[in-house]
Parts: C-alpha cells; structure tokens; sequence
C-alpha cells in the first residue's frame, strides 16, 4: 500500500525532497477512499510523516511545499530524543522554510558537544566601562527580535560597594565610564544546578554536556515557569513574531541556538552554542573593547578561565541559592 | 501490647532513614561545578578535539615568555606602525624638509604617565636605537614584543595578560592561544580608553 510504501522511505531516511516530490505527485494521481485515507493517516501519524499532507490531505492543508514541510515539523521530536538523521531532517527542512518563507539561505547546524569541555565564564569587574558593544553584538549574532528589541545581556551602573545589580542603574545613557562607578554585565549564567530546567513541564530546557542550558525552542509551550523559576532573569519570551531583517540575519545558526524562534517561545543566552562549539568565543566576548569578558574551558587546566579562578578574587551571584552558575565575576 | 512486626519497625525508622539519604545526597551533591573543576587536572589537547580551529593568523608573533608552562602568540605592531622602519628617516642624513617633525609626528600627544611623572618621548624611544624600544635597563625591544616595554611599569597587568585575565584572546577559545598585544587596545601615547557614548541601551525587562 502506497502508505506503507511511504513509511518505509521514511525509515530508511531518505531525505530527498525531489524524491518526496515526485512521490506525491504519482498519490495525487490516485482516486482515495475514505477508508484508505484513514489508515495512511494513522500511519503517517505513527512516523511522523508527511504521506497526508502529500497524499490525500493535498486539498485539505493546501499543496504548497511550505505547508508540507510545517506539518512535517509538528511531527518531530524533542531535540534530545532524535537520532542524528532525524536531526539533519528537520534542519534541512528549516533551511528550507527559511528560503521559502524569507528567501534567506541559511546555514544550520546541529554540532554536537565536544567531549572533557565545559564551558565557563568570567567577568571583570574593574575593566568593564559600560560601552555595551557586547550587547549589540549579542543582538546581531543572535538574531534577537528588534520589534521588541530582546537583549540577553545587560549592564548596570553601580555605585561602589555594590554587589547586586538590583541596586544599580540598569538604564543609564550617557558617557561611561562615569567616574566612581563600575559595571556589571549580568546574563544567563548556565548555572549546574539550574532552576529554570527544573520548573520546566515539557522537558523543553535542559543543561548540555558542556555546560550549556539551551531551549529546544519547539517544544517549548511559552508557559514561562521558566522564567519565574530564575533568579537572574537570564530568560526571554517572545510576546511577538520576532522579526529581524534579512540582511541584518546571522545566516550560520545552531539548532540550539540562534535559529529564528517563534512567537509564544521562550529563548535566552546559550553560550553562542553556534560559535563557541566550533572553537570561537562566544560574540559578546569578541565584541568587547576592554576584555573584561573571558571564556573558556573549565576542565582545561591550561585555560584562562582556570587561571582567572585560581588567581583572581572571585564571587558569583546570589550563591547560596545552590544555583552553582558557571559565570563569576572578578576585580583586578 | 502488640510487639512490631518487621513492616512496622520499618516504618518507625523510615524518617531516620530518609533523612540520612537526603543528607546523604547533599552531601554528594556539595562542591558543585568547582569540585569538578579542581578535578579536573588532565591536560586538554584542543587542537586535536575541536574540529574547527584556526591556522595561526600571518601577523603574530611568538611571545617570549611561557604561558602556564605552554607558548602563546600575540599581535604584531610593526607592521601597523605608519612608516616603520624609523631609521629610513631617523639616519645620518640631514632632514632637509621644513616642518619634517611636525608632519611627520605632530598628530601624537603624549598622554602617559600623569601629572607628576610624566613620560617623554626618550622614556621609551632613545636616539641611537631608532628602530627598537629600549627599557629602563637598557634591553632593546623589538616594537613587535612591546608587552615587555610596558610590563616595566605595569607588571601586575602584564602577569595577568600572560596568564589571560587582562587583555582578550583573539576570536578563537580553541587552538593556538593568540592574544591582543598591549598596543592593539592601547595608544601606547595615551593608554587610557576615553569616554564615550554606549554603543546601545538596556531595554527594561518584559516579563
Ligand atoms: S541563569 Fe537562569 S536561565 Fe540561566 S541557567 Fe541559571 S536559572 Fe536557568
Ligand atoms: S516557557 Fe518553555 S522552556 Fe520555559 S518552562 Fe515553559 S515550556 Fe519550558
């Protein structure tokens, strides 16, 4: 049966989208009962599988491959639950949805962690003076929406002898450094022990194997207990479409990380996942003027990050929450 | 009197019990992330894990002092200097352009060292040895090395550049260890950063 037939190209992985073509042209052909459509539907149900949407369904949901291609995204699974194929499947579907929907070509990997790297990060208080380059540069490399203009990181002014941000100035604009004054960039801090991965029911937010809490953005379901459950306000939810010109777009994303998030969908900071799994620095760290910012291997005992730990007067916030986040700060 | 049975002996100490496995499970779960990090003294062979790093960029060179017992690379500074080399000018010929100085260095204002002590320009430069730098003792450095001109005053900055907590790494955390020199962050006429503008704003949360 032309279903069955269907659902073993679907096993044997065939990602071949002319193939998928012109297979639904020969089922468009075909006159279907009732009785036949049900059953490929369960079937196509049970793989996941587009065979409705190019079999009978063609009428129903429209022929156009944009919608063939959205109905086979619903079908796929938690990120951590997919085979190696079944992820190069849906990232091939993005890059396509991307061209179709934007007419943007997009690069997208699923670049999986490196094995004896966890990665940490430092911040100095002493040298930081307010230009927020990071912060654009965090925007672009993101792709973070500009309608509502999302910002992972943000810096605040604080008076010395602060040591919580919640005391100082979080919306200064004016020249920096300002005498007497020091900054504090505050961002996820992919804590060990994260509360937000706790609290979350759809099992959407977990912590990598290098450290990293990321968001399996589709199945998150924007309840944002997230959100509620941290204590850094490290997360962001999308209350609109996030919209990013195309020509301003970081074309080369990660599954995991600065893909185009939807509306209703929860994102925040993920170590660049896209950069820093590929040896490079995450961009706000690249972006910095002043190399206040330093990241790196913990488990490299070579690393600057473990020279900084070792020999620098260190603190993270808010520890005796048990959070255990891997983001300390440090003067000179 | 009834005498307890197994099932309800059991049940008697069951709030001992659980709370010696929950103390239990604090107690493994205490250290977190730094115990693991103090764990983990193996050395880490980037070059070989991370599939994507870098060749050595064309302009750096090799700094000529260890990094946590490794080599470490930093940026070059001759080749960004305007009309390096100095002694192409600077030699035993007479200038005979009016106004050579003023044209050739007038856009530098010395800025180093304050108010009370500050440098001249024969602090770093010295008129037999156009070409390089020369210490306080006396050593000629290359303009390249200039790390180890400044390191005189600055040593503090300089022990923490070597070790990676001052200064920033190029683009890449992986693979060849290649730093920012003193001079590619700081007019070595006039270190300090000046004030400016953020380059953007904090929006307030939405929550
Ligand atoms: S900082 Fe917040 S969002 Fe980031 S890992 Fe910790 S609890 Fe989760
Ligand atoms: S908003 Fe999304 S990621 Fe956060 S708890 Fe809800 S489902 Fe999980």
């Amino acid at each position: 049966m032309d279903g069955t037939k269907q659902g073993n190209n679907m096993d044997s992985r065939q990602n071949n989208d002319c193939l998928k073509q012109k297979e639904s042209n020969q089922l468009q052909g075909k006159q279907c009962g009732r009785r036949e459509f049900l059953s490929r539907a369960l079937k196509a149900a049970a793989v996941g599988s587009a065979a409705m949407v190019s079999g009978c369904g063609t009428g129903l949901l429209g022929s156009s491959e944009e919608s063939a291609l959205k109905w086979q995204e619903y079908f796929k699974k938690n990120y951590r639950l997919m085979t190696p194929e079944e992820k190069d499947e849906t990232i091939a579907r993005l890059e396509r949805l991307a061209k179709l929907r934007k007419g943007v070509d997009i690069q997208m990997s699923s670049t999986e962690p490196v094995e004896d790297v966890l990665f940490g990060y430092a911040f100095n208080l002493t040298r930081c003076e307010g230009f927020m380059e990071c912060v654009a540069a965090c925007v672009k490399e993101n792709n973070l929406d500009r309608k509502s203009q999302t910002q992972y990181i943000r810096i605040f002014e604080m008076e010395p002898g602060e040591m919580t941000p919640e005391s100082g100035n979080g919306k200064y604009f004016h020249k920096v450094p300002v005498e007497n004054h020091f900054y504090m960039g505050v961002q996820c801090f992919h804590c060990e022990n994260a509360p937000c991965i706790k609290a979350c029911p759809t099992k959407a937010t977990w912590r990598e194997p290098d450290g990293i809490v990321v968001v399996d953005y589709d199945w998150c379901i924007g309840c944002r207990y997230c959100m509620a459950a941290c204590p850094y306000y490290g997360r962001r939810f999308n209350w609109n479409e996030p919209q990013v010109p195309v020509k301003e777009m970081t074309k080369k994303q990660h599954y995991l990380g600065n893909r185009m998030r939807a509306k209703g969908q929860m994102e925040k900071c993920t170590f660049c996942v896209q950069r820093s799994r590929a040896g490079r620095l995450p961009a706000c760290v690249e972006a910095c003027p002043t190399g206040a910012r330093v990241f790196g291997n913990l488990l490299d005992p070579k690393s600057e990050i473990r020279f900084v730990l070792k020999h620098k007067k260190v603190f993270r916030l808010k520890e005796e929450l048990g959070t255990d986040p891997k983001f300390w700060y440090f003067i000179d | 009197m009834k005498t307890p049975t197994l099932k309800s002996y059991f049940f008697r100490i069951l709030p001992a019990l659980l709370l010696i496995l929950s103390g239990l499970q604090v107690y493994a779960g205490q250290g977190g992330v730094v115990a693991t990090i103090k764990k983990a003294t193996a050395p880490f062979n980037d070059e070989e894990r991370v599939a994507s790093v870098p060749l050595l960029p064309g302009d750096t060179v090799l700094v000529k002092t260890k990094y946590q017992g490794g080599i470490f690379w930093t940026e070059t500074r001759k080749d960004k200097v305007e009309r390096f080399k100095c002694s192409q000018c600077h030699n035993n010929k007479d200038v005979t352009i009016a106004g050579a100085a003023e044209m050739a260095h007038g856009d530098i204002t010395s800025v180093h060292g304050g108010k009370q002590k500050p440098l001249s320009c024969f602090t770093c430069h010295k008129k037999d040895e156009r070409d390089f730098l020369v210490t306080e003792k006396g050593l000629k450095v290359d303009m390249d090395h200039s790390y180890r001109m400044c390191g005189q005053c600055h040593f503090r900055q300089q022990k923490d550049w070597v070790g990676g907590a001052h200064g920033k790494r190029v683009s890449f955390w992986a693979g060849k260890r290649v730093v920012k020199n003193c001079t590619s962050c700081h007019d070595p006429h006039s270190p300090l950063f000046e004030k400016r503008w953020p380059r953007t704003y904090s929006r307030p949360l939405v929550k």
